[in-house]
């Protein structure tokens, strides 16, 4: 049986606004790391000296002025990719003209931290208590991104929001895999997001261990469209990938590298996939231990495939809930570039920190 | 879009039934002293302590008093938890145990976690703003800063159970996520890609929502009314609950305790405000839901209402359960009248409620009522409990974000 089809993406990521952009940048391998003491917009004291930015995003210019003035950057970060994935401008007042097929499945660490802290802050610097601007109020929510791309572009189908660390992403290929084989929807746009703050920069500098450090934090936006393929098999030659499986795992006392190759073993059998037919492997690669282990276990799995050639974070930055859903359009972008890759199969793999394992087969068209 | 009926499956392959249930609530810790709460029309209701209250002149919720997480929390060091995965890993442990089930025997079969929270670790958060406001930002608690992220209300049960292979993820959908999370854990057992899925939700009381919520002027002074004239709001909650999930068949085999079927679920979005509930969707929701489960609307004996005793949510949710119900819709109570708002916990805590209610044969009381509102056409079961036969039971979910969940329960019957 033929698993659901990626027909296109987009993303905005430190590359630049839209998948052009992305597919530029990746091509390039260039570095997108900026020097943080010119960025005005980042308030407060700063953990960084640097982070990997989406360049010129600034809200009101990307979206214009209207119904922005609340939103947070991670809400702007999504709005923006899913708008280019529509090709549609949206806006900020409800679709007149709604779309009830069509899902919309977000990963994230948990919407926007500085949304939620600022909320706090305010409960504890001004007069009263209670004293919020209550336009920030939904922000401080983790599911306000998906509610409100749902807004801008009409999207009435299931609206889902996913944290599972650096698994999101994969994470959100296998709810809208599942949207789709229930006929919950005919279409589903999967992704997942994550922004730079000066607040997420301080949590994460607090959080890091001794192995992790020299990290370089990265934002950004990608997302997919996904969709069954036709029941006669006419018709898609939109495919760019079908998702032939997802696998999940937590880490176990075996460790990370043990537990992954665990994870990645049952993805391939359950798909039925050979060894013979994998074509490139791809790492969530998180500095330290973990992107160490996982290293292992792809080496010991695919030793001939070097998987620091696709996808990997580091020169858009440490993307967090991001990561694994750069890591596909990483992997369709590289697919464009190979002979080799069309009719074989791709292995996206992700550990996170606070156990999560995942695994994505692509079979490239 | 017509979804793929799931009810009328005669298959015990795939039916999916719920045989353990893990509950901590301001009524009831457990499904006995749970289920004995609400039917008696317990109130969680009082003061609030976990957060400092000064400034606000309402200031009453439903947390959880005298919670023992040590007690059910073993392999993992649950001081080291969060208070929301504290609740989320206990629950866990205890539907695990309450379905009769051991571990171990988990750790050979495929599962699905799936835990849905409206605010994840951000009773962690304040504490960690505060710190910040006072010490400055490079002085923060590493041991707290490294626990906030929300997929570990999820990866940590899998790490107390010792489960590896799981899929484990968080669903923050606010205050529909409990349904989320069942709705994927039936999808996930029934389409046999899963073998048992452990599903629900999990909060812990925090300032930044009470803040948010007391702001929007939604707290009530001192108690929740749903569907009264006189309603002032909500009242905060904390708590979790967590529902396992297995297919009928693997019940029958290990002979154990069926609480309640799982028929079906519809899942949407209102695509049109981000706090207001829009009447025309929740009611599409509903519809969804009742396909799903392959359900006649007169078929179902009653509706646990999302109920949040707020002036918006009820009469927008009485009027999109008329319009699909028609006149004399079934009974529709509120179970937020005894045990607050828990927020992602809530549709979770309710489809328990649910569950017991059909294993129980009562139907749980919406307490606090003295005169419904006009607007509110529908029957609460005020104040007191009353014995019914119940088949199917209808469980709404709604939350900001316009992200609507509607779970519908069945009656096992051999």
């Amino acid at each position: 049986m033929t698993g659901p089809l990626i027909t296109d993406w987009s993303a905005v990521s430190p590359y630049g606004i839209g998948r052009a952009a992305f597919e530029e940048g990746f091509r390039s391998g260039r570095t997108t790391s900026v020097p943080l003491e010119n960025e005005d917009w980042l308030v407060g004291e700063r953990a960084d000296t640097e982070a990997c930015l989406v360049p010129g995003f600034v809200i009101k210019e990307v979206l214009g002025k209207k119904g922005t003035r609340a939103m947070d950057r991670v809400t702007g970060l999504v709005v923006t990719t899913v708008g280019r994935l529509l090709d549609t401008t949206g806006g900020p007042l409800p679709s007149e003209d709604p779309d009830e097929d069509t899902a919309l499945v977000l990963g994230t660490t948990h919407g926007s931290h500085k949304s939620m802290v600022d909320i706090t802050r305010d409960t504890l610097t001004d007069e009263k208590p209670y004293y919020i601007n209550t336009a920030h109020i939904p922000n401080a929510i983790g599911n306000a991104s998906a509610g409100m791309c749902a807004i801008w572009y009409g999207l009435k189908g299931p609206n889902a929001t996913i944290a599972a660390g650096r698994n999101s992403g994969i994470a959100t290929l296998n709810y809208g895999r599942r949207l789709l084989a229930t006929g919950r929807a005919r279409t589903v746009l999967c992704g997942a997001a994550e922004e730079y703050t000066t607040d997420r920069s301080w949590l994460e500098w607090h959080t890091r261990g001794a192995d992790e450090t020299g990290t370089v934090l990265g934002e950004g936006c990608a997302m997919v469209q996904l969709r069954a393929p036709a029941a006669d098999g006419r018709g898609d030659d939109d495919a760019l990938a079908e998702v032939l499986g997802v696998s999940s795992g937590i880490t176990g006392p075996d460790g990370v590298a043990a537990g992954l190759e665990t994870v990645v073993g049952n993805a391939l059998r359950r798909a039925g996939i050979g060894r013979e037919e994998v074509w490139a492997v791809s790492a969530s690669a998180p500095a330290g231990e973990a992107g160490r282990q996982e290293l292992k276990a792809l080496d010991a799995l695919f030793g001939d495939l070097d998987p620091l050639t696709l996808g990997r974070p580091g020169q858009i930055g440490d993307t967090g809930a991001a990561t694994s859903a750069f890591q596909v359009v990483a992997t369709l972008t590289a697919a464009q570039d190979s002979a080799r890759a069309a009719g074989r199969v791709a292995v996206l793999t992700s550990v996170d920190r606070d156990g999560a394992l995942g695994c994505a087969l692509l079979r490239m068209r | 879009m017509t979804t793929n009926p799931a009810g009328g499956v005669h298959d015990a392959a795939r039916r999916v039934v719920l045989t353990g249930f893990g509950v901590f609530s301001s009524i009831g810790v457990g499904a006995a002293e749970f289920a004995e709460g609400l039917r008696s029309g317990r109130s969680g209701a009082k003061p609030i302590t976990v957060f400092d209250t000064e400034g606000f002149e309402h200031t009453n919720g439903c947390e959880i008093r005298g919670f023992e997480p040590e007690r059910w929390i073993r392999n993992l060091d649950a001081a080291q938890l969060g208070r929301a995965s504290q609740f989320s890993v206990a629950a866990a442990r205890m539907a695990v145990q309450d379905a009769g089930l051991d571990p171990a025997d988990l750790r050979e079969q495929r599962g699905l976690i799936s835990i849905g929270t409206t605010d994840g670790e951000s009773w962690d958060l304040d504490r960690l703003v505060a710190s910040q406001l006072a010490k400055g930002s490079a002085e923060m608690d590493r041991s707290i800063a490294g626990r906030i992220r929300a997929g570990r209300l999820s990866a940590s049960i899998a790490q107390e159970l010792g489960l590896t292979d799981v899929e484990a993820v968080t669903i923050p959908t606010a205050c529909a996520a409990g349904n989320y999370a069942i709705g994927y854990g039936f999808d996930a057992v029934r389409s046999g890609e899963a073998d048992y899925a452990l599903c629900g939700g999990a909060d812990a009381m925090c300032r930044k929502t009470f803040a948010g919520f007391y702001r929007l002027g939604t707290i009530a002074p001192e108690r929740c009314q749903p569907f009264d004239i006189d309603r002032k709001g909500l009242l905060t909650g904390e708590g979790a609950g967590v529902l396992l999930l297995e297919t009928l068949e693997s019940a029958l085999a290990r002979g154990a305790r069926i609480y309640a079927e799982v028929l079906g679920y519809g899942l949407n979005c209102d695509a049109d405000h981000q706090v207001a509930p829009l009447e025309s969707s929740v009611a599409r929701c509903m519809e969804l839901a009742l396909e799903n489960a392959g359900v006649k609307p007169e078929e179902v004996d009653l509706i646990s209402a999302h109920g949040t005793g707020t002036k918006a949510n009820d009469v927008t949710e009485s009027r999109a359960i008329r319009s699909v119900y028609g006149t004399t819709p079934p009974r529709t109570v509120s179970v937020k009248s005894m045990l607050g708002h828990t927020m992602g916990a809530a549709s979770a805590l309710a489809a328990i409620a649910c569950s017991l209610a059909i294993t129980h044969g009562f139907i749980p009381p919406t307490i606090n009522h003295a005169s419904t509102d006009p607007e509110c056409e529908i029957d609460c079961v005020p104040n007191e409990a009353v014995e019914a036969d119940l088949r199917i039971v209808q469980n709404n979910g709604l939350a900001f974000g316009g992200n609507n969940a509607v779970v519908l329960l069945g009656r096992y019957e051999a």
